[in-house]
């Protein structure tokens, strides 16, 4: 089980990282922490002519304040979050969040930009981000342009990224004290990838009132709004609309996920 | 080809590889540090568990080229280790280990997972050592090892 | 059960720990050899077809292997001892026809693994596909299909045995219950796959496998037989191994290639198997139908049981076993450890276009188990009581013992009742009972189940020439070397990978020659070195092994009693051998001087005694039948109902495999066992397409269990020592593995009593629990409606 032939470039910045990607137009990949990447690279079920290592840039793991939102550089792993080395601006929803994902081991080179833009629908921080209204920042060849996560993924694993672009962090709105969250995850063990997820995020103070499920179709889907009074048929008339049988187990599984997050957040 | 320099177990390593190499075949092929071992190559079992400048990563899908400049500690590394000797004591105390495939790799996770404190009941223990697979043990003595490593070193 | 010392009963720590916790351990895919090339495989992408063509790009030619480049190799056939038998051809590469996806077609080399893929990759194969078998049920089926038209149908073998009248117990039945029980296909996956490095030796004209393999000599029969030439020309050799499980006991075609290659191209030729591989084309395990029907009297004891048991043993039969040891285990056991008096069972072994079966940790018996330990239960339903004590009255009374069954397994010793009532306090049943009625805040519903089996072990010549299988490993062999400064080599014909046996077998040197188990040199696994023995598996090696150690050690004792008599002028009543040291009346002598005098002093011997302290021993216990140990496991379980999510909340063994020689280390194999029996009822499976596409190829598909997702096993022990062996010693490497799925399916169907579902299939997925649960609840709405 080992990856193809391919050509490996260490990005040093940025910008050598834009070149490259420019200069492989269309051969070129991406890799940060690798964690889905090589693995599929292993199996033969993807392959990489140039694959251009941005793991190394330090200046994609920078984070800071930025009006009201909170950037997250796209190369903070998940461990970073989970251990509080970078700040949670979601009181507590993102570290929650990322000491979920997989094992340790992964969460040490796994990171935030890598799992949106690999756009895998049963991953964690694209149901996660898109709960809380999050914005994406994207470094292209002729700058930064920014636009809501909801409209990045746009499908299994395909994303709003264009040729030469790359992910520079993600902007996440501050949760106010009064803000509630509930993230559930349906596994059938521990650290495998969800088979449903439901991620509940309400702060009136930030304008939040977010349902979304993940580990669906293509990708993320958000449901109407939050409400107390949420009923069983409301919300499979929301999954309805989303292509799902309503007889399946799948539908059964999401709708029991969201029941409990919406419980769990507005109890 | 790329040229790699990089420090394992210590030691500065001068090598030139392949470009597709992962770390773990790098460690295993190039340098012969045979402890890391490949349970399923694709991330999930966690049998090539190394240390990457002290964090826990998994060799297989960790590209050689990309730990360049890094420092790299393999089960080989912890030869010295006093902490790791208490671990091995307590592996063998509890029978932590029968074919002793998945060993190395589960002996450095719970090295981490010890001195990060993620340790307090054997509920939590299970939890850290989720993304480590063991066949024969069915974890039991794995999880009182950690459990007496936890005693003893905190002692 | 802890005894203190060095010698049987001992919780001594392992020798092996040292090395493994160093990653010193020494396993094939860590050996090198200058000039080795790598091996990967072309294999089927189809389950059924005609190879039509295989294209091998011209740069490769010389690295691509197939069928024709290995005109010598013969196809792999395991012909079973039972009549009606169809055997199958095995070719080691396919030729003209593949029978499932996974099979090897060619085999491809390289400097690498790496590049020995990027060369597989290159070939393409044109196959014309045939329609595939692919479910047991379909596949006896009229019109079914055909895998191979000279068998003119999908059987193996089919069977039917009848014991007592099952009639007479139909017409004295209060209660009848009919079930259908299936356990799919899953796979061993041991953490190491499967791996070879083969390196011809021209001085020796020998070619040595250093092979993961818990067989090597009857590995080797098999080989020279496949590869046509002499066994003085093969050394296999097993290092350390991660792990076998059952997996790593058949001669495989891509190891046979592997060794074919070497010999032909006179190089080093190495082959590691990786997880997908493993998952496609080593052996699948399980895959059991089974119908029941149950005739009980009002008290629930069962009168009869009439069963037909299907098992899908794949495209192959694999050499030595083949496929039919599985539906003869399974029709053998379901009687369970019950004295049940009327039994019919008729089984089929049928052929699909799927990867071929072998024995994996339990053999038939966790199928075996399921049926008779839900169908008890249903029985106890039936008729209102608790299925523990209907469990109780069932079994075969400690009295009895020694005791005959239906089946003609003879239970040698043991109290299984007793089993069942301290399992009961275990799980503290009571608690349960309470705490079901209070019911859970998490509106999660709780259920308790039991579940008992039989485990036969160290079984001997006559047991195994019933099964009909080709090979008989009916006893084990060791050679005790004391060398001349007076230390000890075990050289035997088991293979150890986790059992432990490098310490248990010393701790029975210790016994019989008081030396320390530290400093017993114990050599398994290599052709050359050990005397020919059958290898690890059906829970045999302690007994068998164990047995030949303590007889080899005993009569290398008599022959130092002699030279140590000679030597101090005293009769050979008065040597006491103790601690290492060989006693006379009035002085003593270490071992190393009676090992100087055996060797190198040939003078100081006796008149007419022989030099050299080496004896070869032999051993089976004195019945053939096997000893048998027994158990009984609990399981306490939540199950979410909405998801139908299954959680263990609570999990018990106790068990009794006679007298223990290392307490430590048969915990050890009983919690591993649990374990992945766990993995056997929640987890693993490998599903099939309709065409006959495998699903789960890579270990994000095939869930093994991790540490969450097994409980803290609380243990307890009988302890009846059997009369038939070294020291009373029983088997039990298996038996852990053998009841889970039926002690949570029990449990399973505890928890759901009020809601009316029940599920037995395996593995109880959230999606088949929550398919038995709607079920059950528009039954009840139908009802209702009614």
């Amino acid at each position: 089980m080992k990856a193809a032939k391919l050509t490996y470039h260490k990005a040093t910045s940025i910008e050598h990282a834009l070149e490259l990607v420019g200069r492989y137009d269309g051969a070129g990949k991406l890799m940060a922490g690798g964690q889905s990447l090589v693995p599929m690279m292993n199996l033969r079920m993807t392959a990489a002519e140039h694959l251009i290592d941005i793991s190394g840039l330090s200046a994609l793991r920078e984070s800071a304040w930025k009006d009201e939102a909170f950037f997250l550089g796209s190369g903070v792993t998940h461990s970073m979050i989970e251990d509080g080395k970078v700040e949670d601006p979601a009181r507590g929803y993102l570290r929650h969040v990322a000491a979920g994902i997989a094992y340790r081991s992964v969460r040490n080179r796994g990171t935030v930009g890598g799992s949106l833009a690999h756009a895998d629908p049963a991953a964690d921080w694209p149901a996660a981000l898109l709960a809380l209204d999050a914005a994406i920042v994207i470094q292209g060849p002729k700058g930064e342009r920014r636009m809501p996560l909801a409209q990045f993924q746009r499908g299994l694993m395909e994303t709003a990224l264009g040729e030469g672009e790359l992910l520079k962090g993600v902007l996440v709105p501050r949760l106010s004290e009064k803000a509630r969250w509930a993230y559930l995850k349906f596994t059938r063990k521990v650290g495998e990838f969800a088979h449903s997820i439901a991620a509940v995020v309400v702060d009136p103070a930030a304008g939040i009132s977010n349902v979304v499920l993940g580990a669906v179709g293509g990708k993320p889907l958000r449901l109407n709004g939050v409400s107390t009074s949420l009923s069983p048929r409301e919300i499979e008339s929301d999954l309805k609309a989303a292509d799902l049988d309503g007889s399946s187990y799948e539908c059964q599984v999401h709708k029991t996920m969201i029941t409990r997050a919406l419980a769990k957040a507005l109890q | 080809m790329t040229k790699l320099s990089l420090k394992v177990n210590g030691e500065a390593v001068q090598a030139e590889i392949e470009d597709r190499t992962t770390l773990g075949d790098f460690l295993r092929e190039g340098l012969n540090l045979t402890g890391t071992h490949l349970g399923c190559e694709h991330g999930v079992c966690g049998a090539c568990t190394v240390l990457v400048d002290e964090e826990p990563v998994r060799a297989c899908i960790t590209l050689a080229a990309s730990v360049a400049g890094r420092e790299v500690r393999t089960i080989e590394g912890f030869a010295e280790d006093p902490a790791m000797a208490v671990i091995r004591e307590c592996f063998s105390e509890a029978h932590g280990l029968q074919c002793g495939f998945c060993t190395p790799g589960m002996a450095i996770t719970v090295s981490d997972l010890l001195k990060r404190g993620k340790c307090a009941d054997a509920a939590q223990i299970r939890t850290e050592l989720s993304g480590n697979l063991c066949r024969c043990t069915g974890y039991q003595g794995i999880v009182e090892a950690v459990e007496l490593a936890r005693e003893k070193l905190n002692a | 059960m802890h005894k203190e010392g060095k010698g049987v009963g001992a919780s001594l720590r392992r020798k092996e720990d040292w090395r493994h916790l160093r990653g010193l351990g020494q396993f094939v895919p860590d050996m090198k050899v200058p000039g080795m090339l790598e091996v990967a495989f072309v294999r089927s992408s189809v389950a059924h077809g005609l190879v039509k063509a295989i294209d091998i790009p011209g740069e490769h030619r010389a690295r691509v292997f197939t069928a024709r480049d290995f005109p010598q190799a013969k196809p792999i056939v395991a012909v079973a001892k039972i009549e009606g038998f169809k055997y199958s051809e095995h070719p080691a590469l396919a030729t003209e026809r593949v029978r499932f996806a996974g099979e090897p077609v060619c085999l491809c080399t390289g400097s690498s693994r790496a590049e020995a893929e990027d060369v597989a990759e290159s070939v393409s194969l044109e196959i014309e596909e045939l329609p595939a078998v692919v479910d047991m049920l379909d596949a006896v089926k009229p019109g079914a299909p055909l895998i191979r038209e000279e068998w003119g149908d999908n059987v193996y073998v089919s069977r039917t045995n009848t014991y007592g009248d099952i009639e007479a117990a139909k017409k004295a039945a209060a209660v009848t219950v009919t079930r259908e029980y299936r356990m799919n296909r899953q796979s061993a996956v041991p953490l190491e796959g499967r791996a070879i490095l083969a390196v011809w030796n021209e001085r020796l004209e020998e070619l040595t496998l250093h092979v993961g393999s818990q067989s090597p000599h009857q590995l080797r029969v098999g080989l020279a037989q496949a590869l046509g030439i002499p066994e003085t020309k093969l050394r296999l050799v097993v290092p350390d191994m991660g792990g076998g499980f059952g997996s790593k006991r058949v001669l495989y075609p891509e190891e046979m290639m592997v060794a074919a290659l070497a010999l032909k191209l006179r190089r080093p030729v190495r082959w590691i198997e990786d997880k997908r591989e493993h998952l496609l084309a080593a052996i699948h395990a399980r895959e059991h139908h089974h119908k029941v029907t149950a005739y009980a009297d009002a008290r629930g004891r069962i009168l009869g049981l009439d069963v037909e048991i299907y098992v899908d043993a794949g495209a192959y039969s694999h050499w030595p076993n083949g496929p039919f040891m599985e539906t003869g285990m399974a029709s053998r056991n379901i009687p369970g450890p019950y004295a049940i008096a009327n039994y019919r069972c008729k089984s089929l072994t049928v052929a699909t276009n799927k990867s071929p079966i072998g024995a994996y940790r339990g053999v038939a018996r966790p199928a075996a188990c399921f049926t008779i330990e839900r169908t008890l239960d249903e029985v106890a339903h039936a008729v209102g009581r608790e299925p523990w004590q209907v469990r109780v009255e069932n079994m075969v009374p400690a009295s009895a013992m020694p005791y005959k069954n239906v089946t003609n397994l003879k239970f040698d010793t043991g109290d299984y009742a007793e089993s069942v009532r301290r399992a009961v306090e275990l799980i503290r049943l009571a608690d349960i009972r309470k705490r079901q009625k209070q019911g859970e805040p998490d509106g999660r519903l709780i259920g308790v189940g039991f579940a008992s089996f039989t485990e036969q072990t160290a079984h001997g010549c006559g047991e195994w020439v019933s099964r009909g299988v080709p090979v008989i490993p009916g006893y084990e062999t060791c050679t005790a070397r004391m060398m001349t400064d007076g230390s000890l080599m075990l050289m035997v014909g088991i293979v150890s990978h986790g059992q432990g046996m490098e310490t248990t077998l010393a701790q029975i040197a210790h016994e019989e020659l008081g030396v320390d188990p530290m400093q017993v040199s114990v050599r398994h696994g290599d052709t050359q070195v050990s005397p020919f023995g059958m290898g690890t598996f059906a829970s045999r090696s302690i007994v068998m092994a164990g047995g030949a150690v303590a007889r080899a050690c005993r009569s290398l004792k008599s022959k130092v009693r002699k030279i140590a008599a000679h030597t101090l002028a005293c009769s050979e009543e008065e040597i006491q051998v103790k601690n290492g040291e060989v006693r006379g009346p009035k002085a003593s002598l270490s071992f190393a001087e009676i090992g100087r005098i055996a060797h190198l002093r040939q003078e100081a011997l006796p008149k007419g005694t022989e030099p050299l302290l080496e004896v070869t021993a032999t051993y089976e216990p004195a019945v053939d039948t096997g000893v048998f140990t027994y158990a009984t496991q609990a399981a306490v379980v939540a199950v979410d109902p909405e998801t139908g999510k299954v959680e263990i909340l609570d999990y018990a063994c106790v068990e009794d495999c006679g007298t223990v020689v290392n307490p430590l280390v048969v915990d050890g194999q009983i919690v591993g066992g649990i374990a992945q029996g766990i993995g056997n009822a929640l987890y693993e499976e490998i599903p099939y397409s309709e065409s006959g596409q495998p699903l789960a190829t890579t270990l994000a598909d095939y869930l093994l269990p991790g540490a969450p997702e097994i409980p803290h096993i609380k243990l307890a022990h009988l302890c009846t020592p059997t009369p038939h062996t070294e020291y009373g010693m029983k088997g039990m490497g298996e038996g852990g593995a053998i009841s889970p799925p039926a002690a949570i399916a029990n449990a399973i169907r505890d928890a759901l009593m009020k809601i009316g579902a029940e599920v037995n299939e395996t593995p109880m997925t959230p999606r088949r629990v929550r398919a038995a649960i709607e079920v059950a609840l528009s039954k009840k709405s139908q009802l209702v409606e009614a």
